[in-house]
């Protein structure tokens, strides 16, 4: 009678374990984290894993350790395009390997797979103001990973947005009370360094030197299923913070004004903003109380 | 007995709706028999893929191919996840739902790459009974594929060929048929091809599958980034012979290229099936792809990001 076959959770346990380490293949098998589930030996690997005719058990298990750490950086390459293009090949992969490690993926959809990686990057941020670039790193993959979800979030396609039009239908003296409710795919961004800039000129495929710090606004909105970028000045994007804050148009401008202090009159400019977020589609309807 | 193909119906020769293939699919509506989503792909995008997605559903007959399901993981069965597909299948019309007999993850993980399973008593009860109920609460037969793979087990009892025709028959469920799975993993471990498909029980083998593999002298591994090798196309066609007609699909998910380069890689079925091309020919590994493969990137597929559409 031969042995009863190993429990399916434990070589389960013990095989994730292997082919997700970072460590080579042999140092994942006699790793504390494989060894708790089988305790085993590489060169006893066989009594689990049998070999092929031309291939050892130790190369063929390695077959899923070499594909698992590939396949998800390269997937982590495609939702961050320019991060992966501004980083070396090699530096690139350093991060997502040290993210992968930090983070398993656990989700059903690789969609999800980056969902705490800029809150890593951050996090293993080099200390000392002389790591800038780093900010700028943590920077781009913030626009990267807002335009992945913008991309695949909620839109307002096949449906209408507020027209410049509709606020003027309104008795000026209700305006202090509007509210504007945003569409659902409105990201508004505040960063260190003008990485929008910088993105677009690594996109065109351009040799961009990396840019000083500048702190930059972006609005990141979506039309026909594709994500549009809005450079925003700093009082551009306090109003419209505050608006999709949902606090009314009074109260709105109030605080960007009390946040930027302008130096002239800026009503020519708040009906220029307005006149520009109602071609992008930034707004889905007005909310007057009482209506 | 049940009937053949589960009395699911032939579609013809389809291929893997794929992102890159997007804007050509909705300016062409090229005349294609039918298309295979990646499921996970569509469960929660409100995006474009969903709305690719429902042009694409109103006009093309529509599968779903999942790799999420993780039917033999000990890990308890995600009764959101089906949920979800369940509610996808009911959107999009899909002719059936299927996904890999394989494992993807355990202690709530995922690894994003079909793990193999050892094949003895205790794991076929388990994939069973997940089966069961998969198909319970998605109300519809589920159709399991055959994955490539690159390990074997010491403590499995029964050939794949023999789990998979037992676990069909006592859970009731469809097979998705992956001839160049079947290549690969014959391949990888030493056996008959033909055997493995003599096996099979016919009137379970709902779908084929197709696909490029890369062939690394010593191994072979499952890239879905070329086209469909001779050797491949030979033992479809024994598989054909001898199992029928059923719903065949090419994936190719690396290196794709245009959409009718695809397509008429899956066309290819249509001139070797055709009666004036006598008997399949003796299914030889013929070592020259080999060579084609020398040196280059091999990494399982299918992945399966969306990348991101911006101005």
């Amino acid at each position: 009678m031969s042995d009863p076959p190993r429990d399916l959770r434990q070589l389960q346990r013990w095989m994730q374990e292997v082919i997700t380490s970072a460590d080579g293949i042999e140092a994942s098998l006699r790793s504390p984290a494989a060894q708790q589930w089988i305790p085993l030996s590489p060169s006893a690997l066989e009594q689990i894993l049998p070999r092929s005719r031309a291939l050892g058990s130790l190369e063929r298990l390695e077959v899923y350790h070499r594909a698992y750490g590939a396949r998800l950086r390269e997937c982590l390459r495609e939702l961050f395009p320019v991060l992966a293009r501004t980083l070396s090949a090699d530096l690139f992969d350093q991060f997502a390997l040290g993210y992968l490690q930090a983070h398993p993926p656990r989700s059903y959809t690789l969609a999800r797979l980056a969902d705490q990686f800029v809150d890593f990057l951050a996090r293993t941020r080099p200390a000392g103001d002389a790591a800038g670039w780093a900010d700028f790193l943590i920077d781009l993959a913030r626009l990267e990973w807002a335009i992945d979800q913008v991309f695949d979030g909620p839109g307002v396609e096949g449906q209408s947005w507020l027209a410049a039009d509709e606020l003027g239908q309104v008795p000026p003296e209700r305006w202090p009370d509007l509210r504007l409710v945003p569409v659902p795919c409105l990201r508004l961004l505040a960063f260190r360094y003008p990485v929008n800039g910088y993105y677009t000129a690594v996109r065109r495929g351009a040799e961009a030197p990396i840019p000083a710090v500048e702190p930059s606004f972006v609005a990141l909105t979506r039309r026909d299923y594709v994500v549009r970028r809005l450079d925003l000045g700093l009082m551009e994007y306090q109003l419209l913070s505050a608006l999709s804050r949902g606090q009314p148009l009074a109260s709105a401008l109030q605080s960007a004004l009390r946040e930027t202090h302008p130096s002239e009159s800026v009503v020519g400019q708040v009906e220029a903003w307005f006149r520009r977020w109602s071609q992008e589609g930034l707004f889905w309807r007005l909310e007057q109380p009482g209506a | 007995m049940p009937p053949a193909r589960l009395g699911l119906e032939d579609l013809g020769l389809g291929v893997g709706l794929r992102s890159v293939h997007f804007p050509y699919l909705l300016r062409h509506f090229p005349p294609v028999d039918w298309l295979e989503i990646i499921s996970e792909n569509f469960l929660d995008t409100q995006g474009r893929p969903r709305y690719v997605l429902e042009q694409i559903a109103e006009r093309y007959p529509i599968v779903m191919h999942g790799v999420s399901l993780s039917i033999g993981s000990t890990d308890p069965l995600d009764f959101e996840y089906l949920g979800k597909l369940k509610q996808l299948a009911h959107r999009t019309g899909a002719r059936w739902v299927s996904d890999h007999l394989c494992w993807t993850g355990v202690a709530g993980r995922n690894t994003h790459d079909l793990l193999p399973m050892p094949f003895h008593e205790a794991s076929l009860r388990h994939v069973v009974e997940r089966i069961r109920i998969v198909q319970d609460v998605l109300e519809r037969p589920l159709v399991l594929e055959n994955p490539s793979s690159y390990v074997t087990f010491a403590d499995s009892t029964l050939h794949e060929w023999e789990f998979l025709a037992r676990m069909a028959d006592e859970a009731d469920c469809g097979l998705l048929l992956d001839v160049n799975n079947v290549y690969v993993s014959a391949f990888n471990h030493d056996f008959d091809p033909r055997e493995y498909l003599r096996a099979v029980p016919a009137e379970r083998v709902v779908q084929f599958h197709l696909a490029g593999h890369t062939n690394l002298g010593t191994h072979c591994i499952d890239t879905h980034d070329g086209q469909v090798i001779d050797a491949v196309w030979q033992l479809y066609r024994w598989a054909c012979q001898r199992i029928g007609g059923a719903s065949t699909l090419l994936e190719w998910d690396a290196r794709i290229p245009p959409f009718e380069v695809v397509h008429a890689e899956v066309l290819k079925a249509r001139g070797l099936l055709a009666p004036h091309e006598g008997p399949a020919a003796g299914i030889e590994h013929d070592g020259l792809d080999r060579l084609r493969d020398a040196g280059r990137p091999a990494v399982p597929q299918p992945l399966h990001v969306v990348a991101a559409e911006v101005q």
